[in-house]
């Protein structure tokens, strides 16, 4: 049975690579890993590089103010560049056939530790704290009260895989009639809280994460959102493909045969009806730990070979866990928008080049590498989440 | 909005409240749910029982007493929860703040799916899953992505599991809800799904309607909806600040207008 279309039709997005898709790519494009910075307020006594977004935020509006804290103040910022086509998509299906689906696994803990320690120093509330800032379903009421969307608003939170997933369930909800238009993506958020987990589980590189290297020694956190229209059009950039699967495995670490990955990628390619050759470009989850990177490189090889082109983005803008499977889809999405003649211009793999012999080889994309095309394109990106979540998507340019 | 789906079956937790029989005798004579409690969790193996958050614990037997083997590692998963695990990540927050350092195990518990991870490991189950949170109205939205995922996949049915436990007393005088230890799941399959078991129910999704206000009640709408279905009711009305949520019965409907003809 043929999908019915669904369009991403207007990105946002605000990243350490900077605010909007034109400067954006320009930087992804160059592998510009200049934009990661030093931070020492994260984590106790350490200071971590990190992908932090450096433009100031606009404020979230004081009628709001329950909503006020970073997480929100980053989805704003990618919100309102897409707002004339929120805006227009309001006025032509109205507001009740509008709704919003959120990525997030930080939401605003990062304003929360700050109320949390002033509790335990005082006993006593901050004024300024609201439980809406902390809790997850916070983060799609914020964009649904901000516009008055009075369509479904929810936030799904998955670990790493939120993202991704919240592409997925906008899909549906077209699919299922409940809506006409769905702002549909993720927001993450620097936080102590994950700063001093993923240290814990030793899961942070010393320096920048090096995905794939025979070197690699972990993630380098980041933050950001990404948010789509998702629409009914048949034109533009299309949500083709939703491949999901669990791992059974463990709750922090991948399953070593990457089955699941597999599993994903492949359910991706069936939804979308398409044949592994038929991907110009795949952009990995990649996150830099020693495991991950094993499992997906075999799961990657196993269903490619060494033909499809990929790249992980995350050492130009960091591991912005909740937010990287939205991130990473606009990325993708950005590739073919920024189509040339009968090639695909790629994010290159930015690591030290050391390969490790242990892991299968991939295509691994250098910086200016294009990819001959022809369009329709597909590409394809993965998120593998925390607990063996994973959600691959499969986007292509409209038939 | 609405969609049609059969209900295959469906179970409850709450402190007191173990089985159908304890819970059709509440829903006689409902009142506010136990505050606190867990569920022994034997049916988990010992490995994994030891680093189960009350909630899990709550959530997942409730998953384990209404979907049987082997089904149990076939279904899709949405587990919804607006809580989820903050009271754990407001611990390891207050423990930070006090400089004490982080469990990395217990900083791994901390993420929203993590009672979909402990089902998935538990049973081997390699599907699908969702966790989701949407404040007051997160009853509305985890049957939606339960819809939402049966439309992915019509021909495999869904598990549903909602629950919460009491926030944390440092945010607790925050959030103004009906307070208690409970879950409530359903084992689900879309009208076209490959079995023909089950109870046909009509769910219908609206927006809001202006001056809608939801009937203060002293246990969740979770709860509700499970005491509607036990009294074999015909149709139920939930109405939240940003969704309206119905349901009516299929079966008798179709039944009754045939047995007017």
């Amino acid at each position: 049975m043929a999908r019915r279309p669904c369009s991403l039709s207007a990105l946002g997005l605000v990243s350490c690579l900077g605010a909007g898709a034109a400067e954006t790519w320009r930087r992804l494009t160059a592998g510009d890993a200049s934009r990661l910075s030093q931070r020492d307020d994260l984590a106790p006594e350490k200071t971590l590089l990190v992908g932090a977004v450096r433009e100031p935020l606009p404020a979230v509006p004081a009628r709001l103010a329950r909503y006020a804290c970073r997480n929100n103040a980053l989805t704003l910022a990618a919100l309102e560049q897409i707002e004339a086509a929120v805006r227009a998509a309001l006025s032509r299906y109205g507001a009740a056939r509008v709704g919003v689906v959120l990525g997030t696994s930080t939401s605003g803990v990062g304003d929360a530790e700050a109320a949390i320690a002033h509790h335990v120093r005082t006993q006593a509330l901050s004024p300024t704290f609201f439980y809406d800032q902390l809790e997850f379903g916070g983060a799609a009421g914020f964009v649904a009260e901000l516009l008055g969307l009075r369509g479904p608003a929810y936030t799904l939170s998955t670990a790493c895989s939120s993202g991704a997933r919240a592409l997925a369930s906008a899909r549906s909800l077209l699919a299922l009639g409940v809506c006409d238009a769905v702002v549909a993506g993720a927001t993450d958020s620097l936080c102590g809280l994950t700063a001093s987990g993923f240290g814990a589980l030793q899961a942070i590189a010393d320096g920048v994460t090096n995905p794939m290297s025979a070197n690699r020694a972990g993630i380098t956190l980041g933050e950001a959102s990404a948010l789509f229209l998702v629409t009914g059009e048949a034109d533009g950039v299309q949500l083709l493909g939703v491949g999901e699967s669990s791992e059974a495995h463990h709750m922090s670490a991948p399953d070593p045969d990457g089955r699941g990955a597999r599993e994903a990628m492949e359910a991706a390619l069936r939804d979308a009806g398409c044949a592994p050759g038929q991907i110009a470009y795949l952009n990995l989850h990649g996150t830099g730990t020693p495991l991950n990177d094993a499992m997906e490189s075999v799961a990657v090889a196993a269903l490619f070979g060494e033909r499809v082109p990929c790249s992980s983005t995350k050492p130009l803008v960091g591991h912005t866990l909740g937010a990287a499977g939205a991130l990473e889809a606009a990325f993708c999405w950005l590739v073919l928008k920024g189509r040339e003649g009968g090639e695909l211009l790629l994010p290159p793999h930015a690591w030290d080049g050391a390969r490790d012999p242990a892991l299968p080889a991939l295509r691994l994309a250098a910086k200016g590498e294009r990819v001959a095309a022809p369009p329709p394109a597909r590409v394809m990106t993965n998120s593998f989440g925390f607990g063996g979540n994973n959600c691959t998507l499969v986007l292509g340019e409209a038939a | 909005m609405s969609c049609a789906v059969r209900v295959l079956a469906v179970a409850a937790w709450a402190p007191g409240l173990e089985d159908e029989a304890a819970w059709r005798a509440w829903s006689a004579a409902p009142g506010a749910l136990g505050r606190e409690g867990v569920p022994d969790a034997r049916f988990l193996p010992a490995m994994l029982r030891r680093r189960c958050t009350p909630l899990t614990r709550i959530m997942l037997r409730a998953a384990f007493d209404v979907c049987p083997e082997p089904l149990r590692a076939e279904v899709r998963t949405v587990f919804a929860s607006r809580h989820g695990s903050i009271n754990e990540s407001i611990e390891l927050i207050e423990g930070v703040a006090r400089s004490q350092p982080i469990s990395p195990a217990k900083f791994s518990h901390t993420v929203h799916n993590a009672q979909a991870a402990l089902y998935s490991i538990a049973t081997g189950n390699r599907r699908a899953s969702s966790s989701l949170a949407a404040q007051e109205d997160t009853l509305a939205a985890g049957w939606l992505e339960a819809l939402a995922h049966l439309e992915r996949e019509p021909e495999r049915p869904l598990l549903l599991v909602q629950g919460d436990v009491p926030l944390a007393p440092t945010f607790a005088p925050l959030v103004d809800e009906p307070v208690g230890s409970w879950a409530v799941a359903w084992l689900l399959e879309s009208a076209s799904g490959s079995t023909a078991d089950g109870e046909p129910v009509d769910v219908a999704l609206e927006p809001a309607a202006p001056g809608d206000t939801r009937p203060r009640r002293p246990w969740p709408e979770a709860v509700e909806l499970l005491r509607w279905w036990l009294a074999g009711a015909d149709a139920l009305e939930l109405p939240g600040p940003r969704q309206r949520l119905a349901f009516r019965r299929g079966a008798t409907h179709v039944a009754e207008a045939h047995a007017h003809r």
